[in-house]
């Protein structure tokens, strides 16, 4: 009998937690451990802040659905990591303390066999001074809450504008080494359609702020696409959209401190600038929570398990980005530590970003760091679950399920304007996500055809059908597991 | 504002009965892509 200890039940910890529960017999105990009660599909928040969808829409509580598939569920945050135990306790376990009304505060060794790390990135709002959802008229769309709280305040506005009032829109990135630019992308195409949907888009200026070097870099060094019968770079494409949008731009923008109404950058050039604006919607940096790990003896081990997120079987040598290779990124999301602990999704620490890194001319880091959401979160979520059920039911410790993301396709499916039939979806798949410019030296390190872009209606029916695809899936209704990651 | 899609082009991208086909073809492309398998790269 084995017990497999997730942390987090968010996309990968969710994943992790299904697929173990279905394929292991009930004699093996999955437990998962998450602050949050409800399990929400991200990618749709963005409707949220738009208000084309509520929070309800977009989550469901996780306690019913655990206890009807037997999944032990305990409503905490890991404090800390004791892989070895300790002096009292023979079994590694993780501390955990309980953020639920009864017991809030209680803590508890929770001891595993297997430990998948599942935590997801901290949302650092305290590394861009000033930043923080709902204040300076800055906003969110990372969380449902905050999705919820832009759309108060933009609502608000739409109707200002109604009455005659101009304002300035300004959506992006918040940090200097910010990821996700995909959802902010599709934020920015959302907001404009809406304010076209509600006949006050020329009373908006809206401009797009970003770290990426390029239009869309994505943190993934931009692409190369099949778009139509023709080959195309993603920052094109991008250009395209944006000029036709009458959206401007501002890139190489490290966005390091907020103000009421004003955000400060430093840009490649080092010039330090400032843009106005009335409503704004910055993606944060993430970082690691910062979890301790000690020894047997209570030594402190962190290093071995953490370099800010979780160190996996990823080679972390530092190079020159010319010596950079997929082989470099991880295959299996094993601790290499400690051979029982995983950490899929964006719980692990990557070995350098996707994008080439620049530096201003002052020294400031302003590069992309790399996106591990969504679809690659699923699918190594699911190969460590099949992993680790490998090694309980053959006792086996070769890893045979591997997914590097120098090896995996992936889809961004961005929402560009909600609607039935006014909607507009723009649906990028990439192959490798990690480019590979050995194999594919003259398409910018990806295969064309594996990686294509589409603008149109269809990209906002699929992005709407994938929404209800994957909270089916994530209930565990009849027959989720046909449905991929 | 610079109009870079041109009217045929965005007939084309909004009109739903070409977008239907499209739809149908993207979520096979787009399944292909993504559930064609991943693995490893270092043995390679």
């Amino acid at each position: 009998m084995a017990k497999i200890v997730v942390l987090g039940a968010g996309i990968a910890g969710h994943v992790a937690a299904s697929h173990l529960r279905r394929k292991l017999n009930k004699e093996h105990e999955v437990v998962v451990v998450s602050p949050n009660s409800n399990y929400q599909w991200i990618p749709s928040n963005i409707w949220v802040g738009i208000g084309r969808m509520k929070p309800q829409d977009i989550l469901f509580p996780l306690a019913p659905l655990y206890a009807k598939k037997h999944i032990d569920y305990k409503q905490a945050k890991a404090v800390s990591f004791h892989p070895e135990g300790d002096q009292d306790q023979n079994r590694p376990y993780v501390m955990v303390e309980y953020v639920s009304e009864g017991n809030k505060g209680n803590k508890e060794k929770v001891t595993y066999d297997y430990l998948i790390n599942a935590t997801g990135p901290k949302l650092n709002f305290e590394a861009t001074e000033g930043l923080s959802p709902g204040k300076n008229k800055a906003h969110s769309v990372c969380t449902y809450t905050h999705a919820q709280e832009a759309w108060n305040a933009l609502e608000g506005l739409i109707e200002q504008m109604k009455q005659g009032k101009k304002i300035k829109i300004l959506i992006g990135t918040g940090h200097a080494k910010s990821t996700c630019q995909g959802a902010a992308f599709e934020y920015i195409l959302n907001v404009e359609q809406e304010l076209r949907r509600h006949n006050v888009r020329d009373k908006a200026e809206i401009t797009w702020i970003s770290n990426e070097f390029n239009l869309g870099d994505f943190g993934m060094d931009g692409m190369l696409m099949s778009y139509g019968s023709n080959i195309m770079k993603s920052s094109e494409m991008v250009g395209m959209v944006f000029e036709d949008r009458n959206i401007s731009w501002i890139l190489g923008a490290g966005v390091n401190k907020v103000e009421d109404g004003v955000a400060h950058y430093e840009n490649l050039d080092g010039e330090q600038k400032q843009e106005s604006y009335d409503f704004a919607m910055l993606i944060p940096s993430f970082s690691g929570h910062g979890f301790k790990a000690y020894d047997r003896t209570g030594m402190d081990i962190t290093d071995k398990l953490f370099r800010g997120f979780m160190i996996v079987d990823a080679d972390y040598t530092p190079k020159p980005y010319e010596e950079w290779s997929v082989q470099d990124w991880p295959e299996t999301y094993q601790n290499p530590s400690y051979p029982n602990i995983f950490a899929p999704g964006i719980a692990f620490a990557p070995p350098h970003s996707i994008s080439k890194p620049r530096k201003s001319k002052n020294g400031t880091d302003i590069t992309p760091a790399p996106p591990r959401t969504g679809m690659p979160s699923g699918i190594t979520a699911k190969l460590v679950a099949d992993n680790i059920i490998e090694m309980i039911k053959q006792s086996n410790k070769e890893l045979h399920h591997k997914g590097s993301m120098g090896n995996m396709g992936a889809a961004c499916i961005a929402s560009a304007g909600f609607g039935m039939t006014t909607g507009s979806g723009i649906s990028i798949t990439t192959y490798p996500i990690v480019p590979d410019y050995q194999k594919y030296p003259d398409t910018h390190g990806r295969k064309l055809g594996k990686t294509f872009g589409s603008i149109g209606l269809a990209g906002h029916w699929l992005k709407l059908a994938l929404h209800y695809a994957f909270i089916y899936k994530a209930k565990m209704k009849p027959f989720w597991w046909l449905i991929p990651e | 504002m610079t109009r870079r899609i041109s009217k045929y082009k965005r007939f084309m991208m909004m009109n739903p009965i070409v977008q239907f086909f499209k739809f149908i073809y993207l979520s096979i492309k787009v399944l292909l892509v993504v559930a064609g398998g991943h693995g490893g790269t270092r043995s390679a």
